[in-house]
């Protein structure tokens, strides 16, 4: 096993020399790999676990590094997040790990799908960042509970995996793996320039009527509105990622009445949709996510990813084992999931814009520019690069928003599912079709 | 309508043109796409080109975030191929069942209508919830198969129907009288007749399962189509890749549909000069 | 119109049928019955059986989070109750009639050309190739591209632009029910030209003769003899036409810009929800719905006649 390991170290090393130098940036420090594989059984090579959940984080590579580090094998399929949910409820044996949203819980939990994972199991939960473990911000705040906040979704009740708990208990629905802040993005050379938005606010300006887009999807879209909507002075909520009856009704009425004005110009469902939409100008504000913003920048376009003074709309998602799993194979998940918070992914998805849930561990992978840039928001001592060498950012830029705590320390409310989820897709339907 | 001595009438060149402006039409975003397909190394999938470059070509089979772009590639055509040909044997036959007049004709009938009409969506989640319901799991070449074949068969049946209207069975009947077998009949009279819809069918199943998503998605198992695999990743990634993949596709059809033609020619030809030869004879 | 009422097979006897003719008849019956069978199987193990279910769903209840078991009628009530959906029946009906009317007219005079002006099969064969080579690229793609397409800053505003036909770009050409209409007329036009192909393709050519040695215009000939003779492709490309329009969530969110709606891009938003119930009644009124248009249009042309007599 120990020459297994130093196999797997020297194979990391001259992959990261490679990488250094491509990146023409200082060499990583050649930490090892320590402690995995830890599963050693006899036929482990004959074990195939699928992964399936969205493809920003289910990506071949993280796949292949998991196989050769671990000894078994990791096939990952990309699915949307509706394929995603509904797959795992109709037929649950065809994904074996799921890389899975916290937004999802509410509908997973109980239905004997998921299998509950003790704290015990999961190695690095006293690495994992507070806000996970605590529900609190490294300075001792209590992170906002507004939407389904880490507290409200990752943990079970009991051993029985039947009821989601509102605290810290014994056993996790996840292991959490990425987060992020998402807010607005702007084109600072079509707007006239950065200082032009400042609040949530300025979404709904009329000066950028026929230039805005939100995302299509109820539950995040109408929080984006009602976060404008409580900055604007309309009336303030009592949990924006909780709304009533009541509240849907009244956001709904605006936004019904801004469709009608022409005060969107489209609406995007994917990825793609959004980075298309602000690249060609045609819209100038709109709902993104950090990698969409990047993705924009790379083609040389100006665009800005606005700390607003309200705070951010903050997500995360996690791995989770299915319930079929037993005997060698559930330990093979274990395995994966202990090993995909040792560092090696949290390295690579971070040039995605995206924190690792134990970034101690993130930062013995990524040179320490990459780690300035992306966790310490400090101006880019080099020119910065995505894992394939693609340009992403040029020397001297500093992350908008700043350090991962200037960015996670202000969350304003959380991804969410509502209570009144099933009134909510109604009037978004009716929204959607005025 | 004319011999073919004539010279052709005015309606021709306006009926060509009309023809011409319908595919520029159909090529209209294919252009944009083989445009952008050259698209420079940091340009995006809308306009300005940034550069002019082979950079997403070459992404398309080295290893970069586009997923699994070339093995969901392989894997569709695979399942287009048998969705085509299970499509034609079975429309084929169906087709030829339905010229009697038989009972539950209209059972068979309005069963593949409802099949057509039934969003995507539903065919994939009631298979997924009714084999969970029997305990059976989805699979690529059962679920998969079947529920694009809920698609196919409906067009291929119709398609049939259109083909099969007012044949002219005389030919069947001349051949019957002569003294041929129901297969010899079948295989020499009938089927040269239907070839032209049976290609028909088989473009349509081929294209119908090749572009399919919505039944797909619950019902494919553990891999991807190419469909599921470039929705899945336009969600969380752009890149003039998928252009790429327009273009290559493309070319591969020019050269699949050039070969095409010049073999059916060539037969077409030799078949000229054997009649010639036999009237020469004769 | 004696000219239509020829048939192949002439006229047929009103004697009552022997025992002989009545054996064949069911010795025939029973050879459509096996060739029908392989067909009738996979459609009822994959889409009948599902239906069942889907049908069973339609009548559970369901909460935030859960699908109860039941047997209620409330998910029908609502819908029917709903302004929404007369709303969303409405959009996709007004889409899918403009559609079908433009992709009649377009499909009808492609097939008339390759037809009758297109003389040699390998050229019929080779354009409709042509014609089919798009849609081998994924419409996910092709969807895609619209945006440089018609965009603001697309090709085509562009073109307008340096032609000096317009001085601003043309906003609606995108994220609008025109860019909804463009896209359904690009994808499903084809789907009108094949069964319309294949019914010209019967007409003999020697009625078309006939008609020309009797005097009458080209416009007369095809108002009475090519037109009627096509009924049965014209039918059946708008049965394609229309059920693909009104079974369509995916072209009309994305030209849209998700700003209209469809009766099923409605229904994905509450399945994406896990709120089966209600969309499984919301699918099951849908497609008895657009059965019956169906069985409206097949009430017009018997397209079963022409093959079984």
């Amino acid at each position: 096993m120990a020459r297994k390991s130093s196999e797997a170290v020297s194979k990391l090393n001259r992959r990261r020399l490679l990488k250094g130098a491509a990146a023409g940036g200082a060499v990583v420090a050649t930490e090892a790999i320590t402690g995995f594989p830890t599963v050693w059984a006899q036929n482990i090579k004959d074990i195939t676990l699928v992964v399936a959940g969205g493809s920003y984080a289910v990506i071949k590579e993280i796949g292949e590094q998991a196989s050769k580090d671990l000894g078994f094998k990791l096939t990952m399929q990309a699915i949307t997040d509706d394929v995603q949910l509904n797959r795992s409820l109709t037929q649950p044996q065809t994904i074996d790990i799921n890389n899975i949203d916290s937004t999802k819980m509410p509908y997973l939990v109980g239905k004997g799908v998921l299998a509950p994972i003790p704290v015990a199991k999961y190695k690095q939960w006293a690495d994992t960042v507070p806000l996970f473990t605590k529900n609190a911000y490294p300075d001792g705040r209590q992170a906002s509970n507004q939407g389904l906040s880490p507290f409200k979704s990752m943990f079970y009740e009991g051993a029985d995996g039947k009821k989601l708990a509102t605290k810290a208990t014994d056993f996790l629905t996840f292991i959490p793996t990425i987060y992020n802040a998402d807010t607005l993005g702007i084109r600072p050379d079509l707007v006239g320039g950065r200082d032009k938005v400042t609040t949530w606010k300025d979404l709904l300006d009329p000066k950028f009527k026929g230039k805005t887009a939100l995302v299509d999807y109820a539950p995040v879209g109408v929080i984006d509105v009602a976060m404008a909507l409580e900055s604007r002075g309309d009336f303030k909520y009592g949990d924006k990622g909780n709304m009533t009856k009541d509240e849907i009704d009244k956001t709904i009425k605006i936004m019904i009445d801004l469709k009608k004005g022409g005060h969107f110009r489209s609406f995007w469902s994917t990825f793609d949709q959004s980075v298309n939409l602000m690249a060609s100008g045609e819209v100038v504000i709109q709902s993104m996510w950090s990698p969409a913003v990047t993705a924009v920048r790379s083609r040389g376009i100006d665009c800005y990813y606005v700390p607003l003074k309200e705070g951010y709309r903050g997500w995360f998602v996690g791995v989770a084992p299915m319930a079929h799993l037993s005997g060698l194979k559930l330990d093979c998940a274990y395995e994966y999931m202990n090993w995909y918070n040792s560092g090696w992914q949290g390295g690579f998805i971070a040039k995605q814009g995206y924190y690792s849930a134990v970034p101690s561990t993130a930062r013995k992978f990524l040179p320490p520019e990459e780690w300035d840039y992306w966790y310490d928001g400090k101006p880019a001592a080099v020119d910065i690069k995505d894992p394939y060498g693609t340009l992403m950012e040029k020397k001297g830029t500093s992350r908008d928003g700043g350090a991962i705590w200037d960015r996670m320390g202000n969350i304003a409310c959380w991804n969410t599912v509502m209570d009144e989820d099933r009134y909510l897709t109604r009037r978004w339907n009716e929204f959607v079709s005025s | 309508m004319h011999g073919s001595d004539e010279g052709r009438p005015w309606t021709f060149y306006a009926f060509a043109a009309f023809f011409g402006l319908f595919v520029l039409f159909l090529y209209g975003p294919m252009i944009v796409i083989y445009i952008l397909s050259f698209q420079g190394p940091n340009g995006g999938m809308t306009f300005p080109l940034n550069g002019v470059s082979l950079h997403w070509f070459n992404a398309l089979i080295s290893q970069t975030r586009v997923g699994d772009i070339a093995g969901s590639f392989v894997r569709s055509i695979g399942l287009a191929a048998l969705v085509a040909i299970v499509t034609v044997v079975l429309s084929v036959l169906a087709g030829l069942g339905f010229r009697r007049r038989f009972r539950g004709s209209a059972f068979a009938f309005y069963l593949a209508i409802a099949s057509l009409i039934m969003p995507g969506l539903f065919v994939g989640l009631g298979i997924a919830l009714a084999f969970r319901l029997l305990g059976l799991q989805t699979g690529w070449y059962t679920t998969g198969l079947g529920a694009q074949l809920t698609w196919t068969l409906p067009f291929g049946l119709l398609i049939m129907f259109a083909v099969l209207g007012r044949f002219n069975r005389s030919y069947e009947e001349a051949a019957t009288d002569l003294g041929a077998t129901n297969w010899q009949r079948f295989r020499e009279v009938t089927l040269p007749m239907l070839l032209p819809g049976i290609i028909g069918v088989a473009l349509f199943g081929f294209t119908l399962s090749y572009d399919e998503l919505a039944r797909t998605a619950l019902t494919a198992g553990a891999q991807n189509t190419l469909p599921l695999e470039i929705w899945a990743m336009t969600t969380n990634v752009t890149s003039p890749t998928l252009y790429a993949v327009g273009a290559v596709t493309t070319i591969v059809s020019f050269i699949v549909i050039i070969a095409a033609l010049t073999s059916i020619g060539a037969i077409q030809r030799r078949r000229a000069r054997g009649k010639q030869a036999e009237q020469s004879h004769g | 119109m004696a000219l239509l009422d020829q048939t192949a097979d002439g006229a047929m006897g009103a004697a009552p049928p022997t025992a002989e003719q009545l054996a064949d008849e069911r010795s025939g019956e029973r050879a459509s019955w096996w060739q029908t069978a392989p067909l009738v199987i996979v459609l009822l193990l994959f889409f009948g059986l599902p239906m069942l279910v889907v049908l069973a769903v339609s009548f559970f209840d369901f909460s935030r989070t859960e699908i109860i078991p039941a047997f209620i009628f409330d998910n029908y009530v609502d819908l029917f109750r709903s302004q929404v959906t007369l709303r969303l029946y409405l959009s996709s009906l007004k889409f899918a009639a403009i559609v079908w009317l433009v992709t009649l007219v377009l499909g009808f005079n492609i097939a008339y050309f390759l037809v009758f002006h297109v003389r040699s099969l390998l050229w019929q064969i080779g354009l409709f190739l042509v014609c089919t080579v798009p849609f081998l690229t994924s419409n996910i793609i092709r969807m895609i591209s619209w945006i440089p397409f018609l965009g603001r800053n697309g090709i085509f505003n562009q073109a307008l632009e340096g032609a000096g036909i317009t001085s601003q770009p043309l906003e609606f050409l995108l994220f609008s029910d025109f860019a909804v209409i463009v896209a359904y007329v690009h994808l499903f036009t084809l789907f009108m030209v094949v069964p319309i192909f294949n019914s010209m393709a019967r007409i003999d050519k020697s009625l078309l003769e006939a008609a020309r040695d009797a005097g009458a215009g080209r416009f007369r000939t095809v108002a009475e003899i090519v037109l009627p003779l096509s009924k049965t492709g014209i039918a059946l490309g708008s049965i394609f036409v229309i059920t693909l329009v009104m079974g369509d969530s995916f072209v009309v969110r994305t030209m849209s810009g998700g700003q209209s709606a469809s009766v099923v891009s409605a229904l994905q938003n509450e399945v994406a929800a896990l709120q089966y119930p209600p969309a499984a009644a919301s699918a099951v009124i849908m497609v008895i719905i657009v059965t019956l248009m169906v069985a409206g249009i097949l009430r017009l042309v018997d397209v079963r006649k022409e093959l079984a007599r």
